[in-house]
């Protein structure tokens, strides 16, 4: 037999489009001037909700001003940032193309709509692709925006914006001592576990760190696996946390669809972020999945190799999230728990 | 008496290239507006294809339109608008810094223009006549109605109608979702907008009655009716939707389906022709349609095909027997069809 995946793997020519977000003060825009200098090469847009401090001649900077919409279909979370659909598609229409295009959001934005824009739009989806949301944190302020109590039902931005993230530039780590800077990280670790924080002064950091990371790529999701699941540590109280599982076994496949279907449905609007590599019983591939609240994209990926042993491994970002239900979920759907029950 | 020969050969009149990657056309009179992307507007002789003027909108074009005299171009961008005047050349360029979506003609006297939140009705100079208080988010279409006495303006949320001066709508017809386009139906009963989740939302003006048809696979971003306001024409799937609105309405009826395109790039009805369509593709082939032919869940075939090596950006037609496209790449075509009956 052979496998489907031998024929030539189809290029992903789509422009990767990075969102930078992160609290005034944070560095964004000394970062983004950095990626602007920098001699790399790359023709690139920058789209900017934060006026006017980019000044390059080379680049292509454009202002936004955020517009949230809703889906009128039910789906609470399913909501698109118009501005960036009209301004994106304005600039995929020009004969002069770019190699990348960045997206600096307000410090105040929620970075869920942005990311839910470019899987819910046809037209910007078949053209550019989500490279990664950078999250830039100021190391000496971070804990007081973290800790800051908000209003019932309004998000604590900062918390969201580390939650959602798949870098952390771990900024102005020259203003404060080493004692701080292990606690930020705990901070950060505590909400997104997995996520790869990058130190930095003057937000000096190696681009190739935080461009082109390809992290909404699922191929990339199984390259990085072993980094994906780092254990939740417990230290903070926090609501915004990480869940990670790591269960040996098969799952039946009717039995995680509907498992997965019910959980993002109903605990969608709490779960920012979500990945996984699972094992399908009778599959000889991996399945991989990625999600963003309540839109979920999933495929398999390699075979599994011969004495590899099967499992399953995903890992959960949200909020109010019961670790014990999900797991017990979770072990619902191994072709073992039939037998079981 | 003299008998001449139906001759149903159509033929390309002019075929030009332009810099700029066009992204909205207009045709009126003897001239054609083509909008680049990059700004630059481009005004071309009708009869030769040859670029007379040019204005040039800083921060890219987004759309073009010709007053219905030929005197006039407007050309709307992401950072303001511009005017032109054909009489004495003069170009106003307003730089606002805000979103000008689209510009539509009341008259040969006045056009109004989205800018950012508001819509604004000017007059041939760029005087601002009157505007509409802010919607809730940047205006995406407009639309004239009763003579150009009733301005419609599409954003998120509610398609609002404006009287001439009046800044607050005097009718308000809402639907949670992101209007991306408006079309009135010329007899002035039917207000559809093309919406992001993939809708068409229809309301009868007579009593606002509301209607919507989901399902689509992708956002229907470009409506048309036909100048009998009988029938509606729609993206948002790989084959044209075509709506009979006739009568009652399309409640309860199944549309007709065009198959051509994989993507659908550009719709217009061929004026005077009863049901000719000619629609546009992103693999650059342009579709002449009889679109109202057979019957309603009817899939149907173009009558004829033209390509193109670029997806098609626009279509507009110069009257009953002259077709304008512009393709991505620049390349904008005159085909000429002598027959009215024959595509």
């Amino acid at each position: 037999m052979t496998a489907p995946d031998q024929t030539a793997e189809a290029v992903d020519d789509r422009v990767p489009v990075t969102v930078l977000t992160g609290f005034l003060g944070s560095g964004k825009t000394t970062l983004l001037n950095r990626i602007l200098t920098e001699q790399h090469g790359l023709r690139i847009a920058v789209i900017e909700n934060e006026f006017g401090e980019v000044g390059i001649d080379d680049a292509l900077v454009l202002d936004a001003e955020e517009e949230i919409f809703e889906m009128n279909n039910g789906c609470i979370c399913c909501t698109v940032r118009g501005d960036l659909i009209r301004i994106l598609g304005a600039l995929m229409r020009r004969r002069e193309k770019f190699d990348h295009i960045l997206i600096e959001t307000t410090g105040l934005a929620d970075p869920a709509p942005v990311a839910q824009t470019f899987f819910m739009d046809d037209e910007i989806a078949a053209q550019l692709r989500l490279d990664a949301i950078v999250t830039l944190v100021d190391a000496a302020h971070v804990r007081q925006h973290l800790d800051e109590e908000k209003p019932e039902g309004v998000e604590n931005e900062a918390v969201e914006q580390i939650a959602f993230a798949d870098r952390i530039v771990l900024n102005k780590t020259d203003l404060v001592d080493e004692a701080t800077v292990a606690d930020v990280v705990s901070r950060i670790r505590a909400i997104n576990a997995g996520v790869e924080i990058i130190p930095a002064e003057h937000a000096r950091v190696d681009l190739q760190r935080v461009l082109d990371v390809g992290a909404f790529d699922l191929d990339r999701v199984l390259k990085d696996d072993p980094s994906f699941l780092t254990e939740t540590e417990h230290q903070h109280d926090t609501t915004v946390t990480s869940v990670g599982i790591d269960l040996p076994g098969e799952l039946h496949e009717d039995r995680l669809n509907q498992w997965l279907g019910t959980l993002l449905r109903t605990k969608g609007a709490d779960i920012f972020r979500s990945k996984g590599i699972l094992a399908i019983a009778d599959a000889p591939k991996q399945y991989v999945f990625q999600g963003v609240h309540m839109l979920l994209v999933g495929e398999f990926g390699r075979d599994w190799s011969d004495g590899e042993p099967r499992g399953n491994r995903l890992v959960f970002i949200g909020r109010n999230l019961d670790r014990a239900e999900l797991e017990r979920g979770f072990a619902g759907c191994l072709t073992t728990a039939g037998a079981a029950a | 008496m003299s008998v001449t020969a139906p001759d149903a050969g159509l033929s390309t009149v002019w075929d030009v290239g332009l810099d700029d990657a066009p992204v909205a056309l207009s045709a009126q009179g003897d001239l054609v507006a083509v909008a680049g992307a990059e700004g630059t507007c481009s005004v071309l002789d009708l009869a030769t294809g040859e670029r007379t003027h040019s204005v040039d909108l800083p921060g890219g074009a987004l759309h073009a339109a010709l007053s219905p005299d030929a005197g006039h171009v407007a050309a709307t961008g992401p950072t303001g608008y511009a005017l032109w005047s054909r009489h004495d050349g003069g170009t106003t360029v307003r730089e606002t810094g805000a979103w000008s979506s689209v510009a539509r003609w009341a008259d040969t006297e006045r056009v109004a223009v989205g800018s950012g939140r508001r819509a604004l009705v000017l007059t041939t100079d760029g005087e601002e006549l009157w505007a509409t208080e802010p919607a809730a988010s940047t205006v995406t279409d407009l639309a004239w109605m009763r003579g150009g006495r009733r301005l419609a303006v599409a954003a998120y949320g509610a398609v609002r109608c404006h009287e001439r001066h009046q800044t607050a709508p005097v009718r308000t017809y809402p639907y949670l979702g992101s209007h991306l386009t408006l079309a009135v139906a010329p007899t002035g009963r039917w207000i559809c907008s093309g919406n992001q989740d993939a809708s068409i939302h229809i309301w009868r003006t007579r009593d606002a009655g509301e209607l919507t048809m989901s399902g689509y696979p992708e956002k229907v971003a470009r409506l048309a009716f036909d100048d009998t306001g009988f029938w509606l024409a729609a993206d948002g799937a790989p084959d044209v939707t075509v709506w009979d609105f006739s009568g009652k309405g399309p409640a309860g009826t199944a549309p007709r389906s065009l198959r051509c395109h994989e993507s659908v790039t550009a719709l217009a009805w061929r004026p005077a022709s009863g049901g000719h369509l000619a629609t546009g593709g992103d693999d650059g082939t342009i579709a002449l349609w009889r679109a109202t032919a057979g019957r309603p869940e009817a899939r149907l075939r173009p009558a004829r095909t033209l390509d193109g090596d670029a997806a098609v950006a626009a279509l507009a037609w110069a009257g009953p027997h002259l077709l304008i496209g512009a393709h991505r790449d620049g390349r904008v075509r005159a085909y000429r069809l002598p027959s009215r009956t024959t595509l």
